[in-house]
């Protein structure tokens, strides 16, 4: 985190605030501080613990469970590719290897530049397209391995 | 052959404006909570959604007007109607669709749901993998907040109605009513032990009724149109239409709504407009991982709740993927429940190992070291999950593997007896080899080859050592002389 | 916009809706553009963009809606032209150069053109 230890406090209260520090919006407020911090460390999570009095267990528990939260920090440019069934029949698994292959790391890690990140999703309803890959908010439809490196380029 | 479908739930979807509030109430939009408010009794509004047939259209088809009248039923300060929009299901995308298109006839459905069961509180729990759905929710509430069709005292009636979104953050099994409650109320995603179910102890504790987005978009078409207008459509046990969307190896992917009681046949192949590359349909998985597979000796079949579930499969929320003559079954199997291992919560014995075992013989089977004997444990082991699974999912999840099993068991034999894979697709059970007429040894497979796995100089024959392939297919890919052939 | 205050008033706002929409449909060309994820992402944002500005510079009467998923994921991006007095026609796989066709052939001269989806 760049901001200060005593900025990030602040802004994690400032958020937890919005939703009454009520724990039964504890999803709401990892969504939120997720969305400002990039992901969910350890550390962030033991101030929303402190701020709405539960245990950070608890959160720890949230966090693990649902896979849209993540304790590592992404990429720049997130790469999701989507492995639903249509994405799978169509060959998502082979459009994965390529990424593999092209950024020299594997599905879940981040490049040593911290420029791109890999993770597969569950389906992003966009079927008609398949397979689908996202590269933060921008979705690229009918992708084959051959266009892998052509995507990549788009982000020098 | 389009006009087979029949647009109810899909009615304003491409028609019209879904961030203006006005185009919504130009097509009838709000006519059916004006009339509902005004006209109709609770108790009406109940009998009027119960003899309209309409079944719960999330998966589990229990009867909408029903789960309605046991929640009017309970006596409690404060209840809930829930709309799930957890669309967890891989290759479905309808509810998607319906909240991006059409977000306001959802929001009239839950308002009518509430003035029927007795609720002034409404939630959406939508992923937060739509962006653009919760975007247009969003501002589809707002509107109709501003001009008074939600809140206070809508339409001077004396009800008030409110709605608010609560996000999920991927998990799968949030699709289960009690696991989606758990997770609105900040939790894990666990299910609970049913009874007592959410219609009677749900949200903070309170009677819950929860509804998914496409049996809500029927709502206020079934209020205007009139109930026998809607089980006038359908079959015996299954009245008015289904959405689906059709995804894989078909022509013309997209989103289709059809009658229920159409058959495979006409779905696929009429309005679908068949296989891709003019390849042979294999199979049409609905029911995403609690689904079965349906074959060609299927294609006939009238679908609705019942038969779906007497081919071994399920109506699920609706995705129908098409498989062709390309997609090995053991590796679909093996694929929904790496899904399902994945997604299980871990809360109980059956579903966490049960199905991870499932997933091992799977995995052993598509690399060529399966027997006839695991064969024999996939199905068991299969029976014990599905009969003692705490919910749905566990239920459920190994209906991939015993669907696959029963229809295409040659393939299953073909891979533990003779260890082949006819589709191609179980690598480890490939093997790569060089016919001699063919290659006129340009060297071309063997700079390519990543594993030095092919031997030979120019213009001699090349070889291709079975010990060092690595089966990556790279080789095959720059032959220009189709020389190489897979196995 | 105001208030609704009653169920009298929602069915007289409904009336009037309903009119402006027919006198409005009777007079211009109804341009729908499908515009849901997978609509975007194969770029109906800018085929709509391109269809106000040709439309414009025709100085064609129309009017042009963004709607929800037609289903029709195999052709995105699709529009919906419907010419008064005539049945709506939904195109497929619409880009900058069928937008010029649609407006040049279809719309202005009447004539028949590809990219029709039935």
């Amino acid at each position: 985190m760049s901001c200060g230890e005593h900025n990030f406090r602040e802004k994690l209260t400032e958020i937890c605030r919005e939703f009454n520090n009520d724990p039964n919006e504890l999803i709401s407020i990892l969504h939120k501080a997720q969305g400002e911090f990039g992901f969910l460390p350890q550390k962030v999570q033991e101030t929303i613990a402190n701020i709405i009095k539960i245990p950070s267990s608890r959160i720890y528990g949230v966090v693990t469970f649902y896979s849209y939260f993540t304790m590592e920090p992404k990429g720049k440019y997130p790469i999701s590719i989507c492995t639903g069934t249509a994405c799978y029949v169509k060959g998502a698994e082979k459009v994965l290897e390529a990424f593999e292959e092209k950024l020299n790391i594997k599905n879940g890690q981040t490049t040593s530049d911290g420029k791109f990140s890999m993770s597969s999703l569950r389906c992003v309803g966009a079927c008609g397209l398949a397979p689908v890959v996202m590269v933060g908010d921008k979705i690229y439809g009918s992708v084959n391995a051959d266009q892998v490196e052509k995507i990549l380029s788009e982000y020098d | 052959m389009k006009n087979k479908q029949i647009k109810i739930a899909l009615k304003n979807c491409g028609k019209i404006d879904p961030e203006r509030i006005k185009d919504y109430i130009a097509v009838d939009g709000y006519k059916a909570l004006g009339s509902c408010l005004s006209e109709k009794m609770p108790g009406d509004v109940i009998d009027i959604i119960k003899s309209s047939g309409l079944r719960g259209r999330g998966g589990g088809g229990f009867p909408t007007g029903k789960k309605w009248e046991i929640a009017s039923k309970f006596d409690a300060d404060q209840k809930y109607v829930i709309c799930n929009a957890d669309e967890g299901d891989p290759g479905a995308f309808m509810d998607r669709s319906i909240l991006e298109g059409d977000p306001h006839s959802v929001i009239e459905a839950m308002t009518i749901c509430g003035y029927a069961t007795g609720a002034t509180e409404g939630y959406v729990y939508i992923r937060a993998e739509y962006p653009l759905a919760i975007k247009r929710l969003l501002i589809a509430i707002g509107q109709a907040k501003e001009v008074g069709l939600l809140g206070k005292n809508i339409l001077n009636s004396g009800f008030d109605f409110e709605i608010g979104l609560k996000y999920g953050a991927g998990a799968f099994v949030c699709g289960e009513e009690t696991a989606l409650i758990a997770s609105m109320e900040g939790k894990r995603g666990n299910p609970v032990n049913k009874p007592p179910y959410p219609v009677e102890c749900g949200y903070k504790g309170k009677p819950s009724n929860v509804n998914n987005v496409e049996t809500f978009a029927n709502i206020p078409k079934i209020i205007n149109k009139g109930a026998s207008w809607f089980s006038s459509i359908g079959t015996e046990g299954s009245k008015g239409t289904k959405v689906f969307a059709l995804a894989g190896k078909v022509k013309n992917v997209g989103l289709v709504e059809v009658p229920m009681g159409t058959t495979l046949r006409e779905l696929i192949f009429d309005i679908g407009g068949g296989i891709v590359n003019g390849k042979k349909f294999k199979a049409a998985q609905t029911g995403g991982p609690s689904g079965g597979c349906l074959t060609e000796k299927h294609l006939d079949t009238r679908i609705d709740y019942e038969s779906l579930k007497a081919c071994g499969s399920m109506m699920g929320s609706g995705g129908m993927i098409v498989m062709d003559e390309d997609d090995c079954m053991v590796a679909i199997a093996e694929f929904y429940l790496g899904f399902t291992v994945e997604e299980s919560c871990g809360k109980c014995v059956p579903c966490r190992e049960g199905n991870y075992v499932l997933h091992e013989i799977l995995k052993k089977i598509t690399h060529g070291e399966g027997t006839l004997e695991d064969l024999d444990k996939l199905k068991n082991i299969s029976e014990v999950v599905k009969a003692t699974s705490l919910c749905g999912l566990g239920q459920t999840s190994p209906n991939p593997v015993l669907s696959t099993l029963s229809n295409f068991y040659d393939e299953y034999y073909d891979h533990v007896v003779n260890k082949k894979c006819a589709a191609k697709k179980c690598r480890s059970l490939l093997t790569y080899s060089i016919i001699e007429e063919n290659c006129i040894g340009c060297l071309q497979c063997k700079r390519v080859c990543p594993a030095d796995a092919i031997s030979g100089e120019l213009k001699e024959k090349h070889v291709i050592d079975p010990e060092a392939c690595i089966k990556c297919g790279a080789c095959v890919s720059k032959c220009k002389f189709n020389a190489i052939v897979v196995e | 916009m105001k208030k609704i205050e009653s169920i009298d008033k929602l069915n007289a706002l409904r009336t009037y809706l309903e009119n402006e929409k027919a006198v409005s449909e009777s007079k211009n060309v109804i341009v729908k553009v499908a515009m849901s994820t997978c609509s975007i992402a194969t770029g109906s944002e800018q085929v709509m963009e391109y269809f106000q500005e040709q439309m414009k510079l025709e100085a064609i009467g129309s009017k042009i809606i963004k709607t929800g998923c037609m289903g029709l994921c195999h052709s995105e991006p699709t529009v919906e032209i419907t010419v008064p007095g005539k049945e709506p026609v939904i195109f497929g796989k619409v880009d900058q150069k069928r937008v010029e066709i649609i407006i040049k052939d279809y719309i202005k001269l009447g004539k028949e053109v590809d990219g029709v989806i039935n």
